[in-house]
């Protein structure tokens, strides 16, 4: 029942954090100098054209109030639209966040399971073979650019190897899409029963994943092994061995109590894969959200950016109220 | 005539074959910074017969833990056993697989560590963490190792047992995580049992109280102890013998009566002339420390009121004064 009292107080702060990044965003992005007006009429636009445009648009207005009419309309669930695609902002990022999430999930998960293997296997054994390997695997995950090992992958796998699927999207082009309930391709295919689909689908996700899940394997491996050395380096794991408990259990027991910081850098990543997943997505033409708003930048397009910013505003509210909630399911000692 | 450390016979207990567990010529090493290595235990000698309480003690620094982390075959990190022997029951525990030694550590050899708070793993619930040592040992189920876990709390007089089997270390008060180590050691009935300093951390009344517990539980189930401790005191009445550390080496080894009646080594005075109401005796035994002792010397040639240019030429051996009582002396006081 704590716990409920907490996760109502949290909620209560999400709409004053969310208005306060949404300021925020909004300030910064309409500091990028560049009219959209002159860019959506083109070269050839009269004076009179574009300053009536930009009445249209209510350019000519204050700052402040152009900021209470943007967030008037987000109450009323306007997200404005994309001059782009003309289409409404939360069409567009209804359609585009799945397909950026499902990519970022599926490679933390990869990330995560190389990270805690490479992480305590090297953590039990920091002067063997392993020990080297992933100091070396640290280093170059570090060091890596992920478009530049996207790129060698695609060249080994596809052009080379013909193994994966051309670098296009999320589906063969003569696949059809299935009706988007979850957004999640995967998903969606196996709910329509569509295994052609399916597999179509898997095969578009396993480069872009590689790519992501084993370059950010590498701070989640680094994470495992320095705290897993610590924890096996504990008072409270040496009083284990002291007792004769076998070094399995020992190191279960040490996994659990070094959980909390590794839980903390898998949020940490979630949340910025979302944005930071960009250069993949444009690699293999991805059509995600990353893509999207910094089309929106280069482009004055300011609402797919604001709507981009907000919808990973909340996605890293929801992660970080997830990983509290973590916290207090590891270790009892944590109380809210 | 010059004896190596180390090399020294063991204290000649009167039959062998009557010790428990014994100690021979236990030496460990530290490995330093600067790449050498620092001797923390320099030979020890040691017996513990079945069902006695063996005292140890000795200052801080002393290789007091060392000792008693080194018996069960894991010494301090980074420490390292450089040589010297542990007999268990005849067989010598440090030789065998590592496999085989784990089984025996938590079961025949059990330790109750000093400030439990910190070494009681702090996610785990007391009664699992108790009932593991029976289902890992023992090969208890689930139910049995918790049912186990429960009569074992109860035994230490934990007040509320079953609300305690749900507790997390954080939430015991000092003397009640005390008895959970104390279940911990000895819910597999441990033929032998080291209490390193288990007292050290607790008021003076719960430390009486955890004391009785420990010689009440020893004795009922059948176990020997070392009984390790800075504080002589406490050795006089918990002890059958007591032997004292200094600096890494055994310096005198004695039946309780004999140690406190008739202490034969300047040390060991020193250590009960602390506890010396008499101010002339305190400071008449306690020489600040000089200039540290070549290795040939007594170790404790620099401290030593006593000391002669005999001490600081030649280490003198761990040597029988009377039956049972052993000195490392080349002046034992005599009386």
């Amino acid at each position: 029942m704590r716990i409920l009292r907490y996760l109502l107080h949290r909620l209560a702060f999400v709409l004053p954090q969310l208005l306060g990044i949404v300021l925020v965003s909004f300030l910064l992005v309409k500091s990028i100098p560049g009219d959209p007006a002159v860019l959506m009429l083109g070269p050839t636009a009269t004076p009179d054209a574009i300053s009536s445009l930009r009445g249209q648009m209510g350019l000519d207005q204050p700052l402040y109030k152009q900021f209470i009419l943007y967030v008037d309309h987000l109450l009323h669930g306007d997200l404005g639209t994309s001059w782009q695609t003309t289409r409404p902002v939360l069409d567009d990022l209804l359609q585009r966040f799945p397909a950026t999430l499902e990519l970022v999930t599926f490679s933390l998960v990869v990330a995560i399971v190389v990270g805690l293997w490479l992480g305590i296997a090297s953590a039990l054994r920091p002067n063997g073979w392993i020990g080297r390997l992933t100091d070396i695997y640290g280093l170059s995950a570090g060091a890596l650019p992920d478009f530049w090992f996207a790129l060698v992958l695609i060249f080994v796998f596809y052009t080379l190897a013909h193994w994966a699927p051309a670098p296009l999207g999320r589906l063969d082009i003569a696949v059809l899409a299935p009706e988007p309930v979850t957004g999640f391709m995967t998903i969606d295919t196996l709910l329509a029963g569509d295994m052609e689909a399916f597999r179509s689908a898997v095969s578009h996700l396993i480069l872009p994943v590689l790519t992501l899940g084993l370059i950010n394997a590498g701070p989640i491996m680094k994470m495992t092994q320095s705290s897993m050395e610590k924890m096996l380096a504990s008072d409270a794991s040496r009083y284990e061995v002291l007792c004769g408990i076998p070094q399995r259990l020992v190191t279960r027991h040490a996994l659990r109590n070094a959980l909390p910081s590794i839980v903390t850098i898998v949020s940490v990543l979630y949340g910025y894969l979302i944005g930071g997943a960009v250069l993949v997505e444009i690699v293999f033409s991805w059509g995600g959200a990353g893509q999207y708003a910094v089309q929106g930048v280069l482009n004055s397009d300011i609402y797919p950016v604001l709507g981009f910013v907000l919808f990973s505003a909340i996605f890293s509210l929801i992660v970080y109220i997830v990983v509290d909630l973590v916290y207090v399911l590891v270790d009892p000692r944590i109380s809210y | 005539m010059s004896i190596a450390v180390g090399a020294e016979r063991p204290v000649a207990a009167p039959n062998v074959a009557e010790d428990l567990l014994r100690v021979e010529g236990l030496r460990v090493v530290f490995p330093t910074s600067a790449g050498g290595s620092r001797t923390v235990l320099r030979g020890i000698d040691l017996s513990v017969r079945p069902g006695e309480i063996m005292g140890l003690v000795g200052e801080s620094g002393a290789g007091k833990t060392t000792l008693a982390r080194s018996i069960l075959g894991a010494p301090p990190v980074p420490g390292r056993v450089a040589g010297g022997r542990v007999v268990f029951r005849g067989r010598d525990i440090l030789a065998l697989p590592e496999k085989q030694l784990r089984r025996l550590r938590g079961h025949r050899l059990a330790i109750v560590v000093p400030n439990p708070r910190g070494e009681l793993n702090p996610t785990v619930r007391i009664g699992d963490q108790i009932a593991t040592m029976a289902s890992v040992h023992l090969g208890l189920d689930r139910k049995a190792a918790k049912a186990r876990a429960l009569a074992m709390l109860r035994a230490v007089q934990i007040p509320d047992p079953e609300r305690r089997m749900n507790a997390y270390p954080h939430e015991l008060s000092g003397g009640m995580a005390q008895r959970a180590v104390i279940a911990i050691a000895l819910i597999c009935d441990p033929a032998f049992v080291i209490s390193d300093d288990a007292t050290s951390g607790l008021d003076v009344t719960v430390q009486a109280q955890i004391l009785d517990l420990l010689r009440k539980l020893a004795a009922e189930h059948g176990s020997a102890m070392l009984f390790i401790t800075r504080d002589v005191g406490i050795t006089a009445h918990f002890c059958d013998r007591v032997a004292v550390l200094y600096n890494g080496e055994i310096m005198e080894v004695a039946d309780r009566n004999a140690l406190f009646l008739a202490p034969a080594h300047p040390y060991t005075l020193l250590l009960l002339a602390a506890f010396s109401h008499n101010p002339g005796l305190r400071q008449g035994w306690s020489v600040p420390a000089s200039t540290p002792p070549s290795p040939a010397a007594c170790i404790y040639s620099g401290r030593c009121p006593l000391a002669q240019p005999l001490c600081r030429d030649e280490k003198p051996p761990l040597a029988e004064l009377g039956p049972g009582h052993a000195v490392r002396c080349h002046f034992p006081v005599r009386r």
